[in-house]
């Protein structure tokens, strides 16, 4: 186990130091930067001009050597600073995480709380109604695009209820109430494929393993059919649900940055598309380095959930 | 120069579900969006008339800024954004009116000579923190101005006047001498400009973080820090100097990206006011409790085209540039792509006070002829056309929908266009650096008239990138002379001349002025759409009860 341990936190650095030299090139690699962006209808910008102006931000120097310099910040744990504003990329950074954050944990949730016991009862009624009903639900949440949802969602808030999520951002540990009003939106639009995708693969799941013999076992010793469906059918069918969760949340945090721009939350989502636009290369450095490392530690711990989840499934290797 | 109080009722076009239908009627039907018409009818937009009336006071409105302003220092402000963010906080020491009048705004002037301007400033003018404006925070502000700190860049620089900090500065606490290293006309323009001359108090760089905090003379002054990507609350600046104003107590802008949640919001009645894009603006109209507001904006577009020496292209001939000119139908982009809300412009936005040419003479050079522009195609040896590259912005979506347009008009000259739309970095880079054929794009809001022709001036540094294969004495004349004169009785005819020549020289092709669209609560009166394209109209709103 330790040793297995040591691996995936070796692989889980090398993955983050591969991400790391592509985003830096890939970004400096698409044409203009944000001091094209600065000067853009000037008629008087010289080239002498552009380049105090990149120096003023420092944005000079090859571009290995700009590259180990933003990695020897990140080892100190300094991100750097926005082009733009000039103001550490840690204050816009931390500002944001906890609202994707809690966006990405109350979707989650929701979908959890949604499409197991939907996925159940699909299962449990095999081809009857509810099973239809439960399967159509889950088709139309894997074909809907969320951005389409959630402005859909808030148009129709808006125009039956005269109702929209508070546009100005509510801490929860200020207002609990209040925030999760205006993350409740946002979270359904965004869970919606992987609510029908947890659906349809428990589905199958519980399916398979209601035919296993161990199942047929606990219904000859006597054990109800709820104790049989909870105890051995659903928590082993729930093995290959945890991964498909573990990639859903590399799901949902793309799925965050359109979510976030219509529901107007500034977490990670919008605040990389702002940068993305404006070529604020440390700020979309930093975001794309922290949504990698949460990607990978999030499958890492699937990973060694698995294992425990399936005393079979063996950590060694 | 006057130091009245700029008027209150500023002229606003307010369009109605009767105006739309009438346009509609003009432009055909699919001119506008199908089920752009939403709500009941009848709801005819009222335009705010309130010189006779007690204008209510108090309240806090809700504005949405559709970009992250991403910092809200007052120097070296790079974008639009920057500018929505503070305008209601920095203000100079002129100020436009909302037909583009210089008014007095914290100092009235004297022209000592060619070079030298004298500046008194108005008794009474405070900041916020309620300390008086003096001479010292004139020559601190100004050389910040010159310099551009961080956290703003040095790019403003460009914007920056012919002032020679170093040898101005204070003759007494309340009167400033303003040195010019050379006769400058743009001076005044700029010191109306907020978005580049806001005054400060001397050491407000020392003495707090200008990207998220500040001290002005405007109508609010801030309440707590911006946030970026969250918003900006103010409150009401006890000091203003304008008498009874604001009327507000407050403004909290939002940084809403999306039309879609803007418009959720204003329907849902939080959220007082938004620019929204023309074609949903126009679904709004008619909808109880909203006022959709219009007007012409100084972002006209154009056709850029380089002439590089060293290098041959079809449209280095004269003909070739006026045939494409000529070929252009720019009513039908009017119609199809702006719905009725545009016109004609020169290489002056339409609508820049006095200095555009008239729409009766723009006419002259921009009414469509095709059959003229291909014999000129003909004379010019180009009679079986060319290939050209294009590049235009990717969003918003009404230049690509020109830009095809403009490519099926000029394949009737025989003119093959390839269009190429791109992010606003990459057009940035290639306008900036040349490396382009022809680009279609858009200006914006100018200090001085000069802004709009200063690429023609063969001192300016976009000419070599641009032109250099290109001379024509009379312009460079033209474009000197123009800067140089201060007396705008005398100046005005050299630009009317100069706008002529361009429309002949054609460098630049303009095509349309185009008008932007904002759409405000019902409640909401006295707000204009401004043609500068920030919201200066904001200083004067109130809310009616």
């Amino acid at each position: 186990m330790q040793r297995y341990l040591l691996q995936r936190l070796a692989s889980l650095l090398l993955t983050l130091v591969g991400v790391s030299i592509a985003i830096f090139f890939m970004i400096r690699l698409l044409p203009g930067n944000i001091i094209d962006l600065e000067f853009f209808g000037d008629p008087n910008a010289t080239p002498a001009l552009k380049h105090r102006a990149a120096e003023q931000i420092g944005l000079v120097g090859s571009y290995p050597t700009q590259y180990f310099h933003w990695v020897g910040g990140l080892l100190r744990g300094d991100l750097g600073r926005s082009l733009l504003s000039q103001q550490p990329v840690s204050i816009a950074v931390g500002q944001a995480i906890p609202i994707t954050a809690e966006l990405i944990v109350l979707g989650v949730l929701f979908a959890l709380a949604v499409a197991i016991p939907l996925g159940m009862i699909s299962a449990v009624m095999r081809d009857r109604p509810a099973d239809y009903v439960a399967r159509f639900t889950g088709l139309i949440g894997i074909s809907i695009p969320n951005f389409w949802l959630a402005t859909l969602l808030l148009i129709l808030t808006s125009r039956v209820f005269h109702w929209v999520p508070s546009l100005t951002y509510v801490r929860l540990t200020h207002h609990p109430i209040a925030n999760i009003e205006q993350f409740f939106m946002p979270a359904i639009a965004m869970s919606v494929f992987t609510l029908a995708l947890v659906m349809r693969m428990l589905r199958t799941t519980m399916l398979e393993v209601m035919k296993l013999d161990y199942v047929r076992t606990a219904r000859a010793k006597g054990l109800s059919r709820r104790s049989v469906l909870v105890r051995h059918v659903l928590r082993n069918a729930l093995i290959p649900v945890a991964t498909v969760v573990g990639y859903e949340i590399g799901y949902l945090i793309s799925s965050a940055v359109v979510v976030e721009a219509i529901f107007d939350l500034p977490g990670l989502g919008s605040t990389l598309l702002n940068a993305l636009n404006l070529r604020d290369y440390p700020t979309i450095e930093a975001i794309v380095m922290i949504i990698t490392a949460v990607f990978l530690v999030v499958n890492t711990v699937v990973d060694i959930l698995y294992g425990i989840l399936d005393p079979r499934i063996s950590l060694t290797t | 120069m006057s130091d009245k109080p700029i008027e209150v009722s500023p002229a606003t076009r307010e369009i109605s579900r009767r105006d739309l239908l009438v346009k509609a009627g003009m432009v055909g039907a699919g001119g506008i969006a199908a089920g752009a018409l939403t709500g009941p009818a009848g709801a005819v937009a009222r335009v705010a008339r309130n010189s006779a009336k007690t204008i209510p006071t108090g309240g806090t409105i809700t504005w949405a800024l559709n970009q992250d302003p991403g910092e809200i220092a007052p120097f070296g402000g790079v974008l639009s954004a920057t500018q929505w963010g503070n305008e209601m906080m920095y203000d100079s020491l002129l100020q436009w009116d909302h037909k583009l009048n210089l008014r007095t705004a914290l100092a009235t002037y004297e022209v000592i000579s060619p070079t030298e301007i004298h500046w008194t400033i108005v008794p009474g003018r405070k900041f916020s923190n309620g300390q008086p404006v003096t001479a010292a925070d004139l020559q601190y502000s100004f050389q910040l101005q010159s310099t551009d700190p961080a956290p703003g860049s040095i790019s403003a620089l460009g914007q920056f006047p012919s002032i020679d900090v170093a040898n101005s500065g204070p003759i007494s606490t309340y009167k400033y001498r303003m040195a010019l290293s050379r006769p400058d006309a743009r001076v005044f323009g700029y010191l109306a400009w907020t978005r580049y001359s806001g005054i400060v108090p001397n050491g407000m760089y020392e003495s707090l973080n200008p990207s998220v905090s500040g001290i002005g003379t405007g109508p609010f002054m801030l309440s707590g820090d911006y946030q970026p990507g969250v918003g900006i609350n103010y409150v009401k600046n006890p000091y203003f100097w304008q008498p009874g104003l604001p009327y507000l107590d407050g403004i909290n802008y939002e940084i809403i990206t999306q039309d879609s949640t803007a418009i959720a919001a204003l329907i849902s009645g939080d959220l007082d006011g938004a620019t929204v894009s023309n074609a949903n603006a126009l679904t709004l109209v008619g909808h109880p409790g909203l006022t959709v507001l219009h007007n012409l904006t100084a972002a006209f577009r154009e056709l850029q085209m380089t002439i590089k020496a060293g290098d041959t292209k079809p449209w280095w001939d004269l003909r070739v540039r006026q045939a494409v000119s000529l070929a252009i139908n720019r009513t039908n982009i009017i119609d199809n792509v702006y719905a009725g809300y545009g016109q004609l412009t020169g290489h002056v936005a339409a609508g820049y006070g006095p200095w555009p040419l008239t729409t009766a003479e723009l006419a002259t050079y921009e009414t469509q002829d095709v059959a003229k522009a291909k014999s000129l195609m003909s004379a010019a040896g180009y009679g079986s056309g060319f290939s050209v590259t294009m590049t235009t912005f990717s969003t918003p979506s009404d230049f690509p929908a020109m830009a095809q347009l403009i490519a099926s008009d000029l394949s009737a000259i025989g003119i093959d266009v390839s269009i190429v739309p791109q992010p606003s970095a990459t057009f940035a880079a290639a306008n900036g650096n040349g490396s382009f054929d022809w680009d279609l794009t858009a200006r914006g809001m100018r200090g001085d008239v000069d802004g709009y022709v200063a690429e023609f001036n063969p001192a300016d540094a976009v000419y070599d990138i641009w032109f250099s294969g290109f001379k024509n004495t009379e312009m460079w004349r033209l474009v000197g002379d123009g800067r140089i004169q201060l007396n705008e009785t005398k100046r005005l005819p050299i630009y009317h001349d100069l706008d002529s020549l361009l429309m002949t020289q054609l460098l630049e092709v303009p095509i349309v002025s185009v008008e932007s669209f904002q759409v405000v609560s019902d409640k909401l009166k006295n707000m204009y759409v401004s043609f500068t394209g920030s919201n200066p109209g904001l200083r004067y709103v109130y809310l009616e009860s």
